[in-house]
Parts: structure tokens; sequence; C-alpha cells
């Protein structure tokens, strides 16, 4: 028994390539960052010759990782990568196993969802542009006075955020993949392999 | 409800929650999210306070090191530094009885100072190491016991990801808390070492003995690790070394998020360059970093709900009152804390343990008197707590160290294991009440260098 076994398993391929993809750009992105600080570094070494440090490196890594992280939330969400005490749970028929693992997954969705909205209300209060209707009806709340910017580059705040609300996103859909499966494992009395 | 009792509900919900196998992250945020709601009567100032904390956790600058240690750990593994590693260790060790489980843990050490995980380092050693020993005819107990056991070193040697976090959470210098942990990550390759040397003297039969190479040979093989040496080198070297004679003062060649990146950098550019590092290896390596960095950055922001809930209660400085009008002794306290640690260390992975019990723990430590500066007390209660958290891995019935070393010999049953790791459990207590008793050990570096 299972509900839209065929259904799920050809969704689950789409939601696994693109977590996958998602979670490779994270890691090239944060490839990136690590040979942009040691072209930095080596900058800043021969700064008797022209050359310089990158500017506003450090600001560009700490938001370069935190997009790279927003990209492995969902990879790590479809392969159930958190965290989990199972010492207990192993003890327990399969059938319970199972639906606890689908009370885990569909308490992560919550949060991804939260996590989603509460960003997107973030963004809002840094994204400087849109009449007050639209802003009203997406509900973004008021438009900011003066649009929040990194310290050393200035980069508009608004923009890093609209890259992780992309994550975030994906995140929620990975989750909510993740309920499907684990309601279609718990119906069918097992967890399945990962 | 007092905040002492409603933090001490909290917990007990979110254990309860825990141990019924909801994620551990979770377990947090929600214990954090319903408790600050409950506090303040109203839901509106968690919300309100995820609009930007997800974001600022995700981007706070202190930890953008961890997905980049991370990624150099994964590159590491994937250049066949390991086998250099250990081939020297073996080829100076090897001939003794017992020496090639001696030569797995300086290898692992070799391989924990470039590499901040526990895990990584023992499934990579426990691939190269474990099938040579069941060739040489070593026991399963004590081949598998050695690598689970030598595994901990990776994540006591620094660069570690788990003193990274601490030093954040304890605001402390990261630069003094990884001197702070040489020492002791020598002191704990040193103890392995002599259990191996113990094992093989009570019980003969475990082990075999090797013909001595030849000097010139082992000479060679040990040049042949060169690029551990380097990279280690420069890593923890270009951020205590004195680079820079001409001005007073150590002048650090990088930061510690500098030095990551260029290890990082470094290794897979070693690897491209020796034609090891494909690019299949490349995405593998990229996708074990993005499970790990994701599990570890959703427990910190669990971890950050957590706090704001704690701090509303003021369940830690009420403890930490408690202890101090108590007179309690404060090595009595230290000891209970470090049973605590033991005792969950059994069931629970070692960050998770940090991060729920430091917010905790740390006040009542830091108004203690130890009889030292109040820096000294929290980077000397950090290594000691994260050697204490260590064991944790390779302690039955939930060891993540043993059941990779399982995974690596899947015909050796676990029990064997359990057996083999017991008299490495011994040593580590062994080590952490002589780094108990004489913090000089810990901190004497610290002192040197600043």
């Amino acid at each position: 028994m299972a509900l839209a076994l065929n259904a799920e398993r050809r969704v689950g391929r789409i939601v696994a390539t693109a977590s996958r993809w998602m979670a490779i750009g994270g890691g090239i992105l944060l490839t990136g960052m690590a040979v942009m600080t040691v072209v930095s570094i080596i900058g800043r070494m021969f700064t008797g010759f022209g050359l310089g440090p990158v500017p506003g490196d450090y600001e560009l890594v700490a938001n370069g990782c935190a997009l790279a992280v927003f990209g492995f939330l969902p990879f790590c969400q479809l392969h159930r990568g958190h965290v989990t005490v199972d010492i207990l749970t192993v003890q327990f028929p399969k059938q319970v196993q199972a639906i606890i693992g689908f009370l885990g997954d569909l308490l992560i969705t919550v949060a991804s969802i939260v996590i989603l909205k509460q960003l997107w209300h973030g963004f809002g209060e840094k994204f400087p542009f849109g009449s007050d209707g639209m802003r009203e009806a997406l509900g973004m709340g008021y438009k900011p006075f003066f649009p929040e910017t990194t310290y050393e580059l200035e980069i508009p705040v608004w923009i890093p955020y609209g890259f992780a609300l992309v994550g975030a996103t994906m995140f929620v859909i990975v989750s909510l993949y993740t309920v499907w499966r684990s309601f279609n494992w718990m119906l069918q009395g097992e967890e399945g392999a990962l | 409800m007092t905040g002492l009792m409603l933090a001490l509900t909290g917990f007990a919900l979110m254990l309860g929650g825990i141990f019924l196998r909801v994620p551990i992250a979770l377990a947090m945020a929600l214990t954090g999210f319903f408790g600050t709601w409950y506090v303040l009567g109203t839901p509106n100032a968690p919300m309100a306070q995820m609009k930007t904390l997800t974001y600022e956790t995700f981007s706070n600058q202190g930890l953008s090191i961890v997905p980049l240690f991370l990624l150099m750990g994964q590159f590491a593994t994937r250049t066949g530094m390991s086998s250099a590693l250990f081939r020297a260790a073996s080829d100076w060790l090897g001939h003794r009885k017992g020496g090639v489980a001696m030569a797995s843990v300086g290898a692992c050490a070799g391989f924990g100072a470039i590499c901040g995980s526990s895990l990584a380092t023992a499934s990579t050693m426990g691939q190269v190491a474990l099938p040579e020993m069941r060739k040489r005819g070593y026991s399963d107990s004590l081949s598998t016991g050695v690598l689970a056991a030598g595994g901990t070193l990776g994540i006591l040697i620094p660069p570690s990801v788990i003193l990274v976090i601490y030093a954040i959470m304890a605001e402390q210098n990261i630069v003094k808390m990884f001197m702070a942990a040489m020492i002791p990550g020598v002191l704990a390759a040193l103890g392995y070492i002599l259990t191996v040397a113990i094992y093989v003297r009570i019980k003969p039969n475990s082990a075999t003995t090797a013909e001595r190479v030849p000097m010139a040979e082992r000479f060679k093989t040990f040049f042949a690790t060169w690029p551990v040496i380097m990279i280690f080198g420069l890593t923890m070297g270009g951020i205590v070394g004195d680079w820079n004679w001409s001005k007073p003062g150590p002048q650090a060649l990088f930061t510690p998020n500098e030095a990551a990146a260029f290890g990082a950098t470094a290794t897979a550019l070693y690897g491209i360059v020796v034609g090891r590092l494909t690019l299949q290896g490349f995405i593998q390596a990229i996708l074990e970093t993005a499970k790990a960095t994701a599990m570890i950055f959703f427990i910190l922001l669990g971890a950050e709900i957590l706090k704001g809930f704690l701090a509303l209660t003021r369940a830690p400085d009420m403890l930490a009152e408690w202890v101090l009008v108590s007179n309690f002794t404060p090595i009595t306290v230290l000891v209970v804390m470090l049973i605590c640690y033991l005792i969950f260390g059994c069931v629970m992975d070692s960050l998770s343990m940090i991060l729920l019990t430091i917010p905790i723990f740390l006040p009542v430590i830091e108004v203690l008197d130890f009889g030292m500066s109040a820096e000294d007390t929290a980077i000397w209660f950090g290594i000691i707590a994260l050697i204490v958290v260590e064991v944790g891995l390779i302690t039955p019935p939930v060891g993540m160290n043993l059941f990779i070393i399982n995974g690596v010999a899947r015909d050796i049953p676990i029990s064997k294991t359990y057996a083999g790791v017991a008299p490495f459990v011994l040593s580590d207590l062994i080590r952490v009440v002589i780094l108990v008793s004489f913090p000089a050990i810990t901190l004497w570096l610290v002192g040197v260098m600043f």
C-alpha cells in the first residue's frame, strides 16, 4: 500500500537531481571563496608591488559560506543527514519506526516553512523597491528607508537574502517530498533504504 | 514557574524528543521557540527573530571556517596522503610487536593534522590501515579498536571543527584554543601507542612483528609525507608563527579563516597536480562537505534559538549562583560535569553535546576558582570537555567511530570492536585525569606563544 508510489519515485528522482546540483553549486561557491581568499592573501603579501588584498574578502567569504549552507540544506534533508539518536527507537517495531520517521520529516517541513516565511519577511525589510500595494500584497512590510548594506563593499543585503531564499525554497520542496516518501514508508510498514 | 524549573522542563522535553529520534537540531529549536513563547506569552518575538537569525547564523564570520576545514579534510581523504602517512609510520614502527597498530595511531595523528573531523579520519585511515593489519595477522579486536580510537585524534589535533565552535560559544581566541590542543593531542597519540604496547604484551598472539626496514628506505617514505607536513606547517604555522620579524610581537601570516581557505585550496591543488583528485572525486568531496556542513549549521541554528530561551529563564546564572553558594569544591563540580559528558556521550554525538551543555556549564565553570585567569580556565575546560565528548565516539552502544570502522570491515562482529576499543577508552580516561590535575600541560604552549 502506498500513496502514488510511481509518482513519488518520479518526483524523488527530480528532487534528488535538483538538490544534488544545488549542493554542487554551493560547493563550487565555497571552493571559489577559498581560492578568492588565497588570491587575497597573495595580493596582501605583495602590497609593495602594487598588488593588494581583495577588497571586502572577509564579508564575501562570510556571505558566500552562508549561501553555500542554504544550498546544502536540501541535499542533507533528502539524505536524512540531520543528527538523530536512534538507540531507543531501533528497539521499536519497524512500523513504529516508520511512523517516527514520518513525524520527524513532518517537523522538519514545518521548520523549513517557518524558516522560508520569516526569511521572506526579512528579505522584505531589506528590499527597498516596489509600490506600497504590491509590498502589502506580498507581505513584505514597510519599505526600508535606508536599505541595509554590507560593511565594506556596501552590497545591498537584500541580494544575498534573495539567493538564500532560493535555497530555503528548495529546502521546503525537498522537505515536502521527504514527508511524502516517509508517508509511503509508513504505509509499507518499513523505512526504505537511503 | 521559576526560570530554573522552566529550563529544566524544557530540557526534559527536549531530551525526550531526542530519544524519540527527533532530529537534535529540531528538538533544540522547538524547545527554544516554545520556551520563549511561554515566557513572553506571545510567539511574536521568536518569530520576529527568525527573520534574520537564520541568515545571520549561517553568515557568522567565525563560522565560515567550518565548511572550509570540512572541505579541506574531504579533499585530503582523496589525495592519497593517508597511504603515504601510513606507509611512513609503518616503516618506522612496523618491526615492533604491534608496530602496525602503533603506526596506525601515528598516521591518524598525522591525518588529524590536516583534517578537522574524527569520522573522516577514522574512515580514511580505516580503509588504508585495516586491510594491512589483517593481512599481517593482527587480531580483529586490536585492529578495529586502535583505528576507532585513532580516529578521535582527527578532532583533537588541530584543525578541529568542534574547537572552532567551542571558541565561538565561549568567546575565546580560536588560535589559543588550537595551541592548547596541541600537547594534549600528542599525549593522546603517545597514550594510544603505549596502550598498544601493553595490549600486545598481555595478548601476545593479537599482533605480529615484521622485518626491520632499512634506514634509507625509512627516510624515503618519511619524506614522501611532505605534502602533509607542508600543509599542516603552513596552515597552523601560518596562524601562530611569526612571519614578519621587522615588526615587534608575533606577526601571523594569516587569520584562522584564511588558513582554512588556504589549506583547502592547497590540498585540492596537490590532489589535482598528482592526478588523484578527479572531477568525480571533487564532486564527491563537495557532496560529503555539503551533508556535514548542513547538519552542523542546522544544529547551530537550533542551538541559537535555544540559547535565547535559556537566557530568558536566567537558568544558567541561577545554576551558577546555586553552585557557588553550595560550597562545592570546584573540582567536584568539574568531575560531575565530565561524568555527565561520559554518560551522554554513550548515546549522543559530540557537537550536539557541546552545543547543549556549554551555555549551561560554562557560566558555572566561570564563577568557580580553579586558581587560573578566566581565560585560562575557559581554554582548559574546553580542551578537557572536547576530550571527554570524544570518548563518546568510541564508547558503545552508540559510538560513531566504532560504526565507521565496522562499516569498513563488515565481516568483523561489532562485539570484537567493542572489546578492542576498551583499553583505549581507559587510556583516554587516564589522560583526562592527568590534564585535569595539571592544567599547565594544556596551557603551557599558549603561554609560550602569546
